[in-house]
């Protein structure tokens, strides 16, 4: 049950699918209302708790692609066109990318910013690169750009996993949902 | 004989009278020198700096009575690192150049405490507000000059540094530490 399989996730792989999931939504969430507030403690704040939940999900990213290399993963169901295999291949791993890219370059705004930073008030975030405006600008906006596209690749993840449901009636969405299922 | 007598008991007089201790005057060296001001951002240590400050000093470290300490402080030479903070600090809220362009911190009151440890008490003014406060220092004594350092915690709110929604301290918080380093020379 821990361990995946070929038709199934392990119930670490599930945790990893979901918390994150909610996170990045919570992060797309903070960091849209971050960047539009007018300047005022509540800015500093959702700044704050975007660049701590950045910094988990880059934590949580690592161990989980750790653990999806250590693991099988679930094939895809067959009769899937050579189109649908590879557009669910490409999204997973421009899933996989972003969620590392977009800490990553939410981490050098910040060191160029020089803004001091200590992820949940705790651990004090060092600096990748040297300070300058003009390169957290630049990185600020490709911050943004990468999270547009972020926004339309999970868009196309949750419009696949729904047409697997209610289309091609097949098991790859329950197979992610957390509880006892298995394929029968 | 008889004039000489009265002029040795005005001399006597003299000698043993009461008079201030004449201490040094002291001028900074700049380019020794360093006035700090750290706040805090988020729980996190957020380190500024006056680039353009000015110290004298009437001071004898022995008789440290009758001294006296001038500082002025260019408050729009203020640096915190960070470009969009340093636009912020500019405005009414914060330091608000416009108005107050300079600090000043005046005692004539300083004191050993012991040893080298010394302590200024003074009335800072900053922002237009007064507000007395100690300064502790210590004085190193080198070849042709000295170098007193210390640090102090001051409340920001007391100067109405961070007005309005600022006041709350959640996010900025309300003690700013105060650290400096003045090289001084003998002046004249």
């Amino acid at each position: 049950m821990l361990r995946n399989a070929s038709d199934s996730w392990g119930a670490p792989a599930k945790l990893f699918h979901w918390v994150m999931a909610a996170l990045i939504l919570a992060q797309i969430a903070l960091g849209l209302m971050a960047a539009n507030w007018r300047l005022s403690p509540t800015k500093i704040e959702l700044f704050f708790w975007h660049k701590s939940t950045g910094m988990l999900i880059l934590a949580l990213v690592a161990l989980r692609l750790l653990w999806r290399l250590a693991n099988p993963t679930p094939l895809l169901p067959p009769g899937m066109a050579a189109w649908e295999r590879a557009a669910a291949r490409l999204s997973h791993l421009l899933l996989y990318a972003l969620m590392i890219a977009l800490p990553v370059t939410g981490w050098i705004v910040n060191s160029a910013s020089n803004v001091p930073f200590r992820i949940f008030w705790l651990i004090p975030l060092p600096a990748i690169v040297a300070p300058d405006e003009p390169t957290a600008d630049l990185v600020a906006w490709v911050h943004g750009g990468l999270a547009a596209l972020l926004a339309l690749v999970l868009v196309a993840h949750i419009g696949a996993a729904l047409r697997h449901h209610f289309v091609k009636r097949d098991t790859v969405l329950e197979r992610m949902l957390p509880g006892a299922w298995r394929a029968p | 004989m008889k004039r000489i007598v009265p002029l040795l008991a005005l001399c006597g007089l003299l000698a043993f009278a009461p008079r201030p201790a004449q201490g040094a005057d002291w001028k900074m060296d700049p380019a020794g020198s360093k006035l700090e001001f750290i706040a805090t951002f988020e729980k996190t240590a957020a380190p500024g700096e006056f680039r353009e400050f000015d110290a004298r000093l009437r001071f004898d470290p022995d008789k440290p009575a009758g001294s006296r300490l001038d500082v002025t402080v260019k408050v729009t030479s203020a640096d915190m690192n960070v470009a969009d903070v340093n636009k912020e600090i500019r405005g009414k809220d914060w330091f608000d150049y416009a108005a107050f362009p300079q600090a000043e911190f005046r005692s004539t009151d300083l004191r050993r405490i012991e040893g080298n440890r010394y302590v200024a008490r003074g009335t800072l003014l900053l922002k237009g507000v007064k507000q007395p406060v100690e300064v502790p220092f210590s004085w190193t004594a080198s070849a042709g000059g000295a170098v007193m350092e210390g640090e102090l915690t001051v409340k920001r709110g007391a100067f109405g540094i961070g007005t309005g929604e600022w006041a709350e301290t959640n996010v900025i918080g309300a003690d700013v530490k105060v650290k400096f380093k003045v090289k001084l020379r003998k002046a004249g």
